[in-house]
Order: structure tokens, then C-alpha cells, then sequence
């Protein structure tokens, strides 16, 4: 088994293998992702990507469907805020016809007319499944309106408007542009040696052109937004809230990163956290209820989430921001914090069990520009932290005074009690607006 | 001591590098190993035969409940504390119910195997079911079932599908259970079902990772060998009477487009059809060069997303196809489609290159599934609990690869017919889409 992060003009490289399955796996991360679409032509990246996709090198869509099809292939696209990925998982004996394939993606994407103008009447459907499910939907409406102005506040597939704007020469300048060797980190994981590995960054760039990596300049407000606001995206016959509390936070790899990470274990990262117990164990008013801050390259949010009966919507986003606002001012206790430390380190092992897991580990710090291995060693770094640092950290970095509020829900059943659940100015938008 | 306490039954591959063996304890419990050194983690599983299938009409639900009630208060163990010393490990866990089973899984430390298996023998034994913590949990389950069932409509439309396609066999009530049976569970019945159904006699544990085989035995033996079997029911067998005519039903929700569930009936997945129609889920809608999803998400438009499920299920059940309608689509306009290219299917077999096209991806997802330790113990365990016999794991894979491309026709000729399936549309409350048909 070996670890490597290769960091020579070009790509950077990783390589996990591990021969326990004859299956290999291999993750392209190409910089730019959902964040640097142009603003107006949001779901560019993902147009693109899919766009690249669907026809390269001799290979029509349904040829390279066919193709990877025959050899039991996998060969995805897709994005995230931070980059676009090109994923592929291949049996071992086929993983040179399926790397030609993924190499021909990457440097010989036909783009054709018709799969352009089919991929923008499809992607609306998209958006329409997005606004059927719930939780899908306060997702991509807390994204919106988090942190208004923030790059990561762009959806990566784009809203109906914006799609009428996404033409194809734009799709092609932008995989010109930031498909380079110097933009993208490879990973490769699974049944598979070293040298093999090498002959296939070779393969997998050699047809790239020669350009430097692209600049990143997004935008992230100086100012984050303050106060409190709720916004009740109103949706007919809900039984239940789809509740999301957050506010703009702070990059993975901050150097606060750590101590927020045993904050949000003790709010809402375990069965045993604080929302959970609150909320789930005490009073049953949601199957779940935690927090996540959002691990990106730039600041993105701390996120409250949970699906609270619709008769308890209203004391639930209360409570929350009850709960939160004596979190932030207090932080946990030091028995907490010794649980919390206890469970993160003694969870390292299951997130790097395997070639596949350390790979894609590896690719996301390297996507960050974190140094190779940042994730791994968190547990040094969460035992090097005392109580007070992650009090400390608290303070700093949660805002409950500037939470934004998102509930997914009938407006007729629910607007009264959480216009006084103490979220700040309630908005009441349709379902399907955006 | 307890080495002689055990019985080795089998043992077979469990992927690369690893044995899976099957252990008999004198009081019938079964315990599965596979060593596994690449992580220093265990899977820990305890599986139950019980499932919803156990379960009455008008107590439905009880089975998936005990998956919440189980990390509960203990004789030894007060309120919170299983949970509390996982998780202070690293370790997690949860559990699953479906219609043939329930099994509690322990993602460990491997130097906390020992504390998982006192925490699984302590609360197969000595549950405390009280009315406060029931009533918690039964709040629990209802909020789930909202979230996942009445504001879901894929959720909505599977339980419609089995509730429609059933009429006698217990795969017709959803796995949650009715939202008025989960409200009316009562105490003593949730005492009886524990009573009956959590004994070492029907229990497997399979533990997948980095651990010592004699240790483990040892371990095992100490904290179930006292612990007495059951007098368990004798397995009652419903025969579902056989589908002689379409059934269908619609109904209104706040969606977009319409959307469309069809189950065919479809035999028990140790039947030898099974394989052949796993085949033939693949080659309608398995992957992107499949014939459904060209058809009708490429070719027509006429579906944004198409899907096709074969349940894994101990007695016959449902081969699914699910559709999304694309805009300007209807459900009845895809239901034609559908109908042709199964009717193309049964007239002409496919192509060798296609059924060898499916059985590729079939080798690609057999490994899949087997790559960390938690996929390979469910794996085990399914097999093991549904199948009865952790073995069939590697005897699928090899079905799989006998299907020739005449027994493609002949299945889809026997069960993909009209008077063997069962249709759930749900269409957008306020219809202002054209119908282009």
C-alpha cells in the first residue's frame, strides 16, 4: 500500500493502491467547480462537464455509453462548488480501455449541437425534481440565501433563467481554459501499482493543452450579512418543516478548523450532541438533528438541519436558535469536549479504511490547497486543543444573531408560529420561484 | 473452554485474501468471521430473523420500531449509554429493517470489539421497556415516516406499490408500518415481540475486520452461551395468490411531472429466475446504455430519469421500474414505451454481447460490494438471514454468469406481462402540462 501526494508542475497526483478487489477507481478534480461560473450564467460548469460527457474523441454518446457499458465501467461526471470531478471505476483487466475513454473526455469532448440543446431542455427537470423533495429544495434555498453575494451562494445547476444564458462556445472555452494539467489533481485507488499509475497521468494529460492553472478570484462578501431572517418556502400538504439554520462561516483549513470540528461534534455531529438530544431523544419532534459546517476551499456555511412535525415547526426553529445562541455565547464543557476528542480521533480509521477513502481524501485536500495529509492528521491536532480554545472558537465563529432560517413547509399551517419563533423578518415564497 | 462450546459449519471465500466461516453455538446462536486486517476496525452485526413479515395486520411496524427501542435503556445500561460508549470508541451505530430481517450494526475500533459484544448480548437479554422511552420513540418513528412517506412521494409510491400488489402475503404493509398501527402499538404486545423474536437461537452475528478468530469465539461464548434459546413460532409460509390482471391506482401530490411506479411479480430471490431477471433489471434500466433510459430519457425525452429494482426479497416479490415523466410527458404515454420494448425483448432475444454487457456490470457491483468491512458483513448477513446460507454470496455471482440470452426472453415472456403487474401513478395536483401523446 502506499501513499503518495505529488505536488510537480502538472497535476497533482495521488496513488492508494490495494489489491484486496481487482477493481480500480480513479477521481480527475478539476479546479473551478459551480463557484466560478460567471454570474447570470450559473450551471455553466455543470453544463459543461455533462456536455464533455456525452461524445468524445471517435465516440458519439451512445458509443462511450455502450463502451464503458460492455466493460462494466463506470465513467461519471459532475460538480461541487470547488471543482469539477471526472470519476471512473473499472474492473483491473479492463482499466487501460477505460482510462483511453476518460483520457478522450478530457481532451477530445465533442460538445456536440445536439446534446447541448437536449442537456438545457433536460436540466429544468432537474430543477423540478429538486422542488418535489423537501429537503432538497431548503437545501438549495438556504444556499441561496445564506450569505447573499457568496460565490458557494450559486447553484451549480443553475436556476431556469440562468440556463437560457449557458451557450455552447461558452461551455467549450471554459473546458479549454481549466481542463490543463496544472488545474486538475488526479486520484487513483485500488488494484493498481505505481508505475501503472504514472503511464496513466501520462495518458490521461499528454493530449492537454499546455496553460498554466487558472486564477480563482471568486467573491466572498467582506461583510457577512447580519440579523436574523426567515424564509418560509411555502409548498402545499406538508406533514412536516424542512428546517435549515445557518450563517457564512469559515474555509476548511482555517486555522480554527479543528476546534470547530469538536464544536459541531458536541452540537450536532453525534446521536449523542446536544440538537439530537433536544430535539429527537426528548421531545420526538424530528427523526434527526444535527450541524455540519461545510468543509470548502472558501468560507461557507454552518448549517443546522432537521424535519420538525409541522404542528412543532415553530418551537423547533426556536428552540434551535435557543440551543445555539447559548452554545455560541458558552461553547461545551470540558467532559463534552473530552467526548467529542474522543470520538473524532477514534473515527479517523473508518474515513481512511480504504485505497478508495485515503484517495479521495487526498484529492479534496489537494482541491483546497490544504497541505497533503491535513485531513488525516486532525487528530493531532485535536488533541493538542484545550477546552477553552474550542469555547474560544465559538465565540469567534458562530454568529446565532445573524442566523438565516429556511423552512420548507405549508405556509397556511405553519407561518404564525414561526413568525414567532424569534428567526427575525419572516418571507413567505412559493416553492417552485426558484 | 469455549472452543468446544462451537461448531463449525462452512466457510467460504468473502472476496480476496478472506474466509468467511460459520460458527454454531450450543444454544443456537450463529456467529460469521471473516478476517480482515487492512483497517485496524470490526464490523460488528447482529441480525434478526424478524421482519416486518413477522408482524400482524394491525401491528405493523413493530419490527422497524424495536430498531429504535434497541439502543434504549438496559438493565445495566441507563438511558443514552449504549450510544455514549460507541460513540466515545469512534465507533457508530445504527440499524435496518426490511420485510425478511432486522440487524443492529457496531462500527468499532478494533481494540473495542469486546466492549460491541457485551453491548449486543446485554440488550438481545435485558431491555428495558418502559412507557416513557416507547412513547418517545413512537413520536420518533411517526416524525420518520412523515419525512420519508407522506411528504415524499417516492416514498409515498412504494408503499402504495406493495400495499396494491399484494393481498394476503405480509410484504403488503410497509416496513415503517401504518401511521394508526404505529400509534396504537402497545406495551405489552412490544414486550411479547421482544420476548419472542430477540433469543440466540434467532440471532447471527457476523463480524468482519481485524480481530483473532479464537479470541472472538471466546468472547462470544462468555456473554450468549448462558443465555437460553427460544421457543420460536414456527415460520408460517403465505402463498400470495397469483396476479391474473392488471391493478392500478392514481392519485394527486404536489409534484412537477407525473411519476410512475410498475412491479411486475416476480419469483424469491434463491429462485433461479431471480438471476435472469437481475439480468434483465440491468439491460431496461441499468446503466446508460440500457434500453428504457435510451428509449425514453434520450431518445423521446420523454423521461428524465428511469430506474429498475429487482427486490431481494426470501419469497417472490417485484421486479420495479420507476420513471419520472419528463415535462409534456404523461405516465400513460411511458407505460406504452415500456410495454413495446418488453414485448421486443420477449420476441427477440437479446444479443450475446448484451447479456454479457449486463453480466460486466454484474462482476463490477459483486465487488463493490465487498469492499470495506461493512459491505461485506451485509453482505454475509443477507444472504445468511434471507437466503439462508452466507455461501449464496458467491453463488449469485455465478448464476449471474450462466444466463444465456434465450432465458432473457423466456423470463420477461413469463413475468413481465400486464396481468402480473401492479401500477402506481402520481400525478401533479394542478395539471397544466400539455400531453403531447
Amino acid at each position: 500500500m502506499s501513499n503518495d501526494t505529488l505536488r510537480t508542475p502538472g497535476p497533482t497526483i495521488v496513488v492508494e493502491a490495494s489489491n484486496d478487489t481487482p477493481l480500480v477507481w480513479f477521481d480527475i478534480a478539476i479546479r473551478g467547480g459551480a463557484s466560478a461560473d460567471p454570474r447570470g450564467v450559473e450551471g455553466l460548469h455543470r453544463h459543461a462537464a455533462l456536455l464533455a460527457r456525452r461524445g468524445a474523441g471517435r465516440r458519439d454518446r451512445a458509443e462511450l455509453d455502450e463502451t464503458l457499458d460492455n466493460l462494466g465501467a463506470a465513467l461519471d461526471v459532475g460538480v461541487s462548488r470547488d471543482a469539477v470531478s471526472v470519476s471512473g471505476l473499472a474492473l483491473s483487466r479492463h482499466l487501460d480501455a477505460v482510462i483511453d475513454l476518460a483520457a478522450d473526455v478530457l481532451a477530445e469532448p465533442r460538445f456536440s449541437e445536439e446534446e447541448h440543446a437536449r442537456l438545457l431542455r433536460e436540466t429544468p427537470q432537474v430543477l423540478d425534481e429538486i422542488r418535489d423533495d423537501d429537503s432538497a429544495l431548503a437545501t438549495r434555498w438556504f444556499d441561496w440565501l445564506c450569505s447573499p453575494g457568496h460565490a458557494y451562494g450559486r447553484t451549480s445547476l443553475g436556476t431556469e433563467a440562468s440556463l437560457t444564458r449557458i451557450d455552447r462556445a461558452s461551455a467549450v472555452d471554459l473546458w479549454r481554459r481549466e481542463v490543463v494539467a496544472d488545474n486538475m489533481v488526479i486520484g487513483l485507488a485500488g488494484d493498481i501499482d505505481e508505475t501503472t499509475a504514472a503511464k496513466i497521468v501520462t495518458r490521461l494529460t499528454e493530449r492537454l493543452p499546455a496553460a498554466g492553472r487558472a486564477s480563482l478570484e471568486l467573491e466572498v462578501p467582506a461583510a457577512p450579512a447580519r440579523g436574523r431572517r426567515t424564509i418560509l418556502v411555502d409548498k402545499p400538504d406538508r406533514t412536516q418543516a424542512q428546517l435549515r439554520v445557518g450563517h457564512l462561516s469559515v474555509r476548511y483549513g482555517d486555522p480554527d478548523t479543528a476546534a470547530l470540528a469538536i464544536a459541531e461534534a458536541v452540537f450536532g455531529g453525534m446521536f449523542s450532541s446536544r440538537l439530537m438530544q433536544e430535539i429527537r431523544v426528548k421531545r420526538g419532534w424530528s427523526y434527526g438533528a444535527g450541524c455540519a459546517l461545510r468543509r470548502s476551499r472558501l468560507p461557507h456555511w454552518f448549517e443546522i438541519w432537521m424535519a420538525a412535525g409541522i404542528d412543532v415547526a415553530g418551537p423547533a426553529v426556536a428552540l434551535s436558535l435557543e440551543l445555539f445562541a447559548e452554545y455560541a455565547a458558552k461553547g461545551p464543557t470540558d467532559d463534552e469536549v473530552d467526548f467529542a476528542r474522543s470520538y473524532l480521533v477514534g473515527s479517523m480509521p473508518f474515513h481512511v479504511a480504504t485505497a478508495r477513502q485515503r484517495m479521495q481524501l487526498a484529492v479534496r485536500d489537494a482541491v483546497f490547497d490544504l497541505p497533503p495529509g491535513y485531513t488525516a492528521k486532525l487528530p493531532e491536532a485535536f488533541g493538542a486543543l484545550a477546552a477553552s480554545d474550542v469555547r474560544a472558537a465559538c465565540k469567534r465563529q458562530l454568529r446565532p444573531d445573524d442566523a438565516v432560517t429556511v423552512a420548507v413547509t405549508t405556509a397556511e399551517n405553519a407561518q404564525v408560529a414561526l413568525a414567532a419563533a424569534g428567526g427575525g423578518t419572516l418571507t413567505v415564497v412559493d416553492h417552485d420561484e426558484y | 473452554m469455549s472452543l468446544l462450546s462451537w461448531t463449525l459449519e462452512a466457510e467460504a471465500p468473502a472476496g480476496r485474501g478472506t474466509t468467511a466461516r460459520r460458527h454454531r453455538l450450543s444454544n443456537g446462536l450463529v456467529l460469521i468471521s471473516a478476517i480482515d486486517r487492512r483497517a485496524p476496525i470490526v464490523a460488528l452485526q447482529t441480525w434478526f430473523r424478524v421482519g416486518s413479515r413477522h408482524e400482524k395486520p394491525g401491528a405493523t411496524g413493530m419490527a422497524h420500531l424495536f430498531e429504535h427501542l434497541m439502543f434504549g435503556q438496559t438493565e445495566s445500561l441507563p438511558p443514552g449509554e449504549f450510544d455514549r460508549l460507541v460513540e466515545r470508541t469512534g465507533g457508530e451505530s445504527n440499524a435496518a429493517t426490511w420485510v425478511d430481517w432486522t440487524y443492529y450494526r457496531l462500527s468499532l475500533p478494533a481494540r473495542d470489539l469486546a466492549l460491541g459484544i457485551r453491548l449486543e448480548a446485554e440488550r438481545m437479554q435485558h431491555l428495558v421497556l418502559e412507557s416513557g422511552p416507547v412513547e418517545s420513540e413512537r413520536d420518533v418513528v411517526t416524525n420518520e415516516r412523515r419525512e420519508r412517506v407522506e411528504d415524499d412521494v417516492d416514498g409515498w409510491l412504494d408503499e402504495q406499490l406493495m400495499a396494491l400488489a399484494f393481498t394476503l402475503h405480509p410484504y403488503r404493509w410497509p416496513t415503517i408500518g401504518w401511521m394508526e398501527d404505529i400509534r396504537a402499538l402497545s406495551l405489552p404486545d412490544i414486550r411479547a415481540f421482544y420476548r419472542t423474536w430477540y433469543a440466540p437461537n434467532n440471532a447471527t452475528i457476523i463480524c468482519v475486520g481485524d480481530f483473532e478468530e479464537p479470541a472472538l469465539l471466546d468472547l462470544i461464548a462468555s456473554h450468549y452461551g448462558s443465555i437460553p434459546p427460544a421457543q420460536l413460532p414456527e415460520p408460517s409460509q403465505v402463498h400470495e395468490p397469483a396476479q391474473t390482471r392488471e391493478r392500478i391506482v392514481r392519485a394527486p401530490k404536489p409534484i412537477a411531472t407525473d411519476r410512475l411506479l410498475v412491479g411486475y411479480k416476480a419469483p424469491g430471490q434463491d429462485e433461479a429466475d431471480w438471476a435472469v431477471l437481475e439480468i434483465v433489471a440491468t439491460l431496461l434500466a441499468g446503466c446508460p446504455s440500457a434500453r428504457l433510459y435510451r428509449r425514453l430519457v434520450i431518445a423521446t425525452e420523454a423521461a428524465s430519469s428511469v430506474d429498475a429494482q429487482l427486490t431481494p426479497f426470501r419469497d417472490p416479490s417485484l421486479l420495479r421500474l420507476a420513471v419520472t415523466a419528463a415535462r409534456g410527458h404523461t405516465a400513460d404515454e411511458i407505460l406504452g414505451v415500456i410495454d413495446e420494448e418488453l414485448a421486443l425483448m420477449a420476441e427477440t432475444p437479446p444479443s450475446k454481447a448484451e447479456v454479457e454487457k449486463a453480466k460486466a456490470i454484474a462482476e463490477t457491483d459483486f465487488w463493490t460490494s465487498l469492499v470495506d468491512v461493512d459491505g461485506k458483513a451485509e453482505a454475509l448477513g443477507h444472504y445468511e438471514i434471507a437466503l439462508g446460507d452466507f455461501r449464496k454470496v458467491n453463488t449469485l455471482a455465478e448464476r449471474l454468469a450462466q444466463v444465456t440470452a434465450d432465458d432473457v426472453a423466456r423470463v420477461v415472456r413469463q413475468y413481465l406481462v400486464k396481468d402480473r403487474r401492479t401500477i402506481v401513478i402520481a400525478e401533479p395536483e394542478n395539471d397544466d402540462t400539455e400531453d403531447e401523446s
